[in-house]
């Protein structure tokens, strides 16, 4: 279990170390710089041009910038966003926890309704519920969550007003509206796009552990169980779901990476401004430190967020027998 | 005594997937158990002798289709609601199975599972029915019972796990108990001890017992009246004495003559 | 070994469904220059014909520009196909190739390619592929499938490195071992054909992958250049007029839906036919 957990977070700094390596290169070879659109004009004289590139580090060499860059990083200090005009880690202080938030309420949402569509499923097994749920969670799995969120949005959102449709909320004057008021208002503009991502990890939560619970129907001790007397739901609750869910958390965690970059997508359709959003920003701006910055976060959240499924899942795997 | 159990015509036929034609498992069983009577059910492997135990019960998995009559205290198994199945499996009629560990959930401490019984069927107070699994793992003759019941299926011994299943099964006092092959994956000296245990607490509480197994040594010890199971049906029904001295169907024979020399060694 | 595994899959009615679908989309896009009633790029009236609804002319309607749209998506198929199949076939070779290389070979070989998978495996696909496309700036279909495909290949070389693994232990390849079978023969006439119904999977997977990458890269701009036709341009050219033309987004969302799902189906009872003959064996 601890070493299971320091190989993870070793794994986790190189993935993080790479990726932030492989940024930095990538960005190298990107034309233009920040200032490229504002500076780069007939009318702007070389020597302010120079200065201005002189200033932020611009002029220096592709290694040395990198050092620095490192160096930076390593202090916690992921560098200055030109097109925001604030310090990176500021940006990215204000977008993580709203990406968490998003990516977060979806994983907690759908993983409980993906468990229990899963429990009905098997619990009608070959019998309309089934069909009817296995026929949704196939459309979930195969609906991209960035059309998803489109249609949601399109019909939800737009059509029928039951939900706003882009931005965040909540963030009302401090002195005009008390707290309750703007949390509400902060989930109200959630629903959707938490909703939409939600569901699709519902429908891929549902099939693992739909398949998961029917392999274990098949042990001997599910038998003891009705033999009890258990009712069909308590042996599905308490028997069954214990011992198959620990694959379907596991198999979670190497679905995240993809749902990350799913979050990304939605995050810039519904306008929800968080990692993903400030990355679609900062690629059009050219703001390199805070592409850099998104993509490493976005990486790592998706690492972070394994290591803890991998753990969990550890925990509630079933014991392994010990002869004796 | 008045008449337990009555299994009456019972034909159990395997339907496999895709093949059109099931495959027979029993064919035309019938047979009683009165109450307190102990009964052994005697027949090689494939012999369809699990699955008569587990069609008692109602419990036969999703493929195999059953025909014929289980009578059990006045209730037609085959045909019952499931919900009166469920009120009397554990309560009146309860199982204990051939392979103990994997018969055990291992993410549930044994006396949790043990507990279960009482609250499956009616009872609220979870520290009731937790002590009364504990004193009743005492009397399964487990030792410690009070700790034992904290642990894990895989951090006891075989022996150990049988008894948890046992005392899982007499809980709630049932009128008759089915035991599959219950000592066949223990170790001889084990074996000898569970079997004991089944037998002293067949007596103590009056119960019947119907015992499965391939051994004709574990059956005429410990049950009154035997049946056997030759290619799903069933050959012989007689008293065990009866049957160890003059086996009427050659396969009988066959089984009694393979313990003969074991007997006359002592 | 393998062939039993297909056979399976031929009397399978929810597989059989998936590969008629899959066959059906494969041969539209095939087929849309016949089948495509107008010419996908033609702006005929585009102030007239401008987001008309659906109608016996315009069975999808026509888009902002009075492009008709199901000429848009016929054509549209040959190319999100065309990528989509690329970058699989790219992405099931490397993947084969690199996860037998690691069978193979077994140690600093197996370790380096399995820690590059296991690194690479934790790094989302999308913003991957977002950030090369936006440092390279727009691209060109064949560097699209390049790219797809290079980063698609964990998955196949995961599942073809354990199966091939597996079938290493087994005593028929002993046994052509024993008898000094070259290790590249080894693994054309034995292992690549037992691990045939896996990597059918991995093909079935990668490509219900690649498919709704297309469509996201084309959606942020920077997929599949316009005017071209992709599934994801016209799904891009619908998404402005969501309230007002909604049924612009629906053909390319459906078709996206159906060809993904079709897709996911087949890998499903691929895995299922596997299941089933493994425990026969």
């Amino acid at each position: 279990m601890a070493r299971l957990l320091l190989a993870r977070l070793f794994h986790a700094a190189v993935v993080g170390a790479i990726v932030a390596t492989s940024v930095f290169l990538l960005l190298q070879f990107a034309p233009g710089d920040p200032f490229a659109t504002a500076l780069d004009g007939a009318d702007v004289p070389s020597t302010v041009r120079a200065e201005w590139r002189a200033r932020y580090g611009f002029d220096r060499p592709p290694g040395e910038r990198f050092l620095r860059w490192a160096q930076a990083l390593a202090h916690g200090e992921l560098g200055y966003s030109a097109s925001r005009h604030r310090t990176v880690a500021a940006v990215v202080a204000d977008a993580v926890p709203r990406t968490l938030l998003l990516v977060g309420t979806a994983l907690a949402l759908g993983f409980a309704a993906g468990i229990g569509i899963a429990l009905l499923q098997v619990r009608h097994h070959q019998r309309w519920p089934d069909r009817l749920l296995g026929a949704l969670t196939l459309l979930g799995v195969a609906l991209p969550e960035f059309l998803l969120a489109l249609l949601a949005m399109t019909w939800l959102g737009a059509r029928w007003r039951l939900f706003p449709v882009a931005g965040i909320g909540g963030l009302g004057d401090p002195a005009a509206w008390p707290l309750w008021e703007r949390a509400l208002d902060l989930l109200w503009h959630l629903a959707l796009p938490a909703g939409v991502l939600a569901l699709a990890v519902a429908a891929r939560v549902a099939r693992h552990q739909r398949a998961a619970l029917l392999q274990v129907m098949h042990e001997d001790f599910i038998r003891t169980a009705r033999a009890k007397g258990l009712g069909e739901w308590d042996v599905l609750r308490r028997h069954a779901l214990p011992n198959a869910i620990g694959p379907v958390i596991a198999l979670l965690g190497l679905a995240l990476p993809s749902l990350v970059g799913g979050a990304v997508l939605i995050e810039r359709i519904f306008g929800w401004p968080g990692m993903g959003l400030t990355l679609f920003d900062a690629l059009l701006a050219r703001d390199y430190p805070l592409v850099l910055a998104a993509v490493l976060m976005a990486t790592l959240l998706a690492v972070v967020a394994r290591t803890v499924t991998d753990v969990i899942a550890d925990v509630v795997a079933p014991r392994r027998v010990r002869e004796r | 005594m008045s008449t337990l159990l009555a299994v009456e015509g019972l034909c159990l036929d395997a339907m496999r997937e895709a093949s059109a034609s099931p495959t027979s498992i029993l064919r035309d069983v019938s047979f009683s158990l009165r109450e307190g009577e102990t009964i052994g059910v005697l027949g090689a492997s494939g012999s369809g002798k699990t699955s008569l135990a587990l069609s008692l019960l109602a419990l036969l998995p999703p493929g195999i289709m059953a025909r014929g009559r289980i009578t059990f205290e006045g209730h037609e198994m085959l045909t019952a609601t499931r919900g009166a199945r469920r009120t009397l499996r554990g309560r009146r009629l309860s199982m204990v199975f051939q392979e103990p560990l994997s018969a055990l959930n291992p993410r549930q401490r044994v006396g949790a599972q043990v507990a279960e019984v009482a609250q499956a069927h009616g009872e609220r107070n979870a520290v009731r029915a937790r002590r009364a699994a504990v004193e009743m793992l005492g009397r399964v003759g487990l030792a410690d019972a009070d700790r034992l019941a904290q642990r894990f299926p895989h951090e006891l011994a075989g022996g150990e796990r049988q008894r948890v299943l046992l005392a899982a099964a007499l809980l709630l006092d049932p009128a008759l108990l089915v035991a599959d092959e219950p000592t066949s994956a223990l170790d001889v000296t084990v074996q000898a001890q569970v079997l004991q245990l089944l037998r002293a607490q067949q007596r103590e509480r009056g119960m019947a017992l119907l015992l499965v197994s391939h051994d004709l040594g574990v059956i005429a010890t410990t049950c009154e009246r035997t049946v056997v199971l030759y290619d799903g049906r069933l050959v012989e029904d007689a008293p065990t004495r009866q049957l160890l001295r003059s086996p009427e169907h050659a396969h009988s024979r066959a089984l009694v003559d393979a313990i003969r020399p074991a007997e006359r060694a002592e | 070994m393998a062939a039993p595994t297909f056979q399976r899959l031929h009397r399978d009615r929810a597989a059989q469904i998936a590969g008629g679908v899959l066959a059906v989309v494969a041969l539209a896009a095939l087929l849309a220059p016949w089948l495509a009633p107008f010419d996908p790029t033609a702006q005929p009236d585009p102030v007239g014909l401008r987001l008309a609804a659906p109608s016996i002319a315009h069975p999808l309607g026509t888009d902002p520009f009075s492009r008709d749209v199901l000429s848009r998506m016929l054509h549209g198929a040959r190319v999100s196909l065309g990528v989509a199949a690329g970058a699989m076939l790219l992405s099931v070779t490397l993947g084969t190739a690199l996860g037998a290389l690691a069978a193979m070979r077994g140690g600093w070989v197996d370790s380096l390619v399995s820690g590059v998978v296991d690194v690479l495996i934790a790094m989302p696909r999308l913003l991957v592929v977002i950030a090369l496309v936006a440092t390279f700036g727009t691209l060109s279909p064949w560097w699209l499938v390049a790219l797809i495909g290079g980063s698609g290949w964990l998955t196949t070389a995961r599942i073809v490195r354990a199966e091939m693994r597996d079938h290493l232990q087994r005593e028929y390849v002993i046994a052509a071992r024993a008898l000094g079978a070259a290790p590249w023969r080894i693994v054309w006439r034995h292992l690549l054909p037992a691990a045939a119904p896996q990597m059918a999977v991995a093909a079935a997977l990668a490509l219900a992958a690649v498919i709704p990458l297309e469509a996201a890269l084309s959606f942020v701009g920077l997929g599949i250049q316009p005017p071209l036709p992709s599934w994801g341009n016209v799904l891009l050219d619908g998404t402005d007029y969501l309230t007002s033309a909604w049924w612009l987004v629906l053909a390319p969302v459906g078709a996206v839906t159906l060809t993904v799902g079709s897709a996911l189906v087949l890998a499903d009872r691929l895995r299922a036919a596997i299941a089933s003959e493994a425990r026969e064996q």
